[in-house]
């Protein structure tokens, strides 16, 4: 009884059909990891800081902190 | 300002720079993409000794590995230009201000209305008060209003220089004989501090630039605070 013929052809697109597509799914996921982690983060952080921004409150408190040089704190 | 074992950008002061920090993030993932990919497929390359023994006329992976590319560039070129344009929009400024680089400090010129004029030198080390920033303070700040289009025009009387400020997205070089304009709209009060970019000489790293942005009323009284005080 003979054994069965060994696969001989194909083994490096056959490695390649398994690796391709774990390496393009692992790049994206990489890339949507990042965007959903840092990207999205940073624009809600940035649109929420400035969605109830008030200049003028946050000016009086750097004011009274003394970090201006232009303009003193108020009673100085 | 920067603080210490910062590897991002500074926060951003106006909505040029968050345009740009949106921008770095999106090219940054492709960055990303791209490494992870090549990095698993040369593992796998490098632990096999399959090799493909007809390597002839290869037009598939060719065209994959042009188009691809290709492709990404253009992710990436489009919102890189958009941004481009919009700074050279129009903006309209309401002030503009003269920044001359020397060697070595800055001087700014306010001549919209008056001619208002000083030099801005860095507060020496030994000189500092409590919670003052080492190399970054100086003895005059250039004060803008809060939220108004401001045009520089930025120029220098020695050597090449460099004005930028980086929470601002701001950084344009200062070459004696010609007149760079850039704009910037601060979008919040505050203090923004800046170096020198571009080596002029021995004390390249000791002419800081900074920027007081406070409401319109305070920067009037100010300027007219300085032309009594010249």
């Amino acid at each position: 009884m003979s054994l069965p013929k060994p696969v001989m052809r194909g083994l490096l697109a056959k490695r390649l059909r398994f690796h391709l597509p774990i390496a393009f799914g692992v790049a994206i996921t990489t890339a949507l990891l990042y965007k959903f982690a840092v990207t999205e983060p940073r624009k809600k952080a940035y649109a929420n800081f400035y969605k109830h921004y008030d200049a003028v409150k946050e000016f009086k408190a750097m004011r009274e902190a003394g970090i201006f040089e232009s303009v003193r704190p108020a009673g100085k | 300002m920067a603080h210490p074992s910062q590897l991002g950008f500074q926060d951003a002061a106006s909505p040029v720079m968050e345009e740009l920090l949106h921008f770095h993030d999106h090219t940054l993932m492709i960055v990303f993409l791209i490494s992870t990919l090549v990095l698993y497929i040369i593992v796998a390359m490098v632990t096999t000794k399959l090799t493909d023994k007809l390597i002839l006329d290869s037009q598939v992976i060719e065209i994959i590995w042009t188009l691809l590319p290709a492709m990404i560039l253009i992710l990436i070129a489009l919102p890189s230009l958009r941004i481009l344009y919009l700074m050279d929009e129009i903006n309209d400024p309401h002030l503009t201000i003269k920044a001359m680089g020397h060697q070595w400090y800055w001087s700014y010129e306010y001549t919209d209305y008056e001619d208002l004029g000083f030099d801005s030198y860095m507060i020496p080390t030994q000189d500092l008060a409590p919670g003052q920033f080492r190399l970054l303070e100086t003895d005059h700040r250039m004060v803008v209003p809060l939220n108004s289009p401001t045009r520089i025009l930025i120029s220098a009387d020695d050597v090449l220089h460099s004005w930028a400020v980086p929470s601002l997205g701001i950084k344009m070089d200062a070459v004696p004989g010609r007149l760079n304009q850039t704009a910037f709209i601060t979008s919040r009060p505050g203090v923004f501090f800046g170096q020198c970019s571009e080596i002029c000489g021995a004390n390249h790293s000791f002419m800081p630039i900074v920027v007081e942005a406070v409401p319109l009323e305070h920067f009037e009284n100010w300027s007219s605070m300085m032309l009594q005080d010249t």
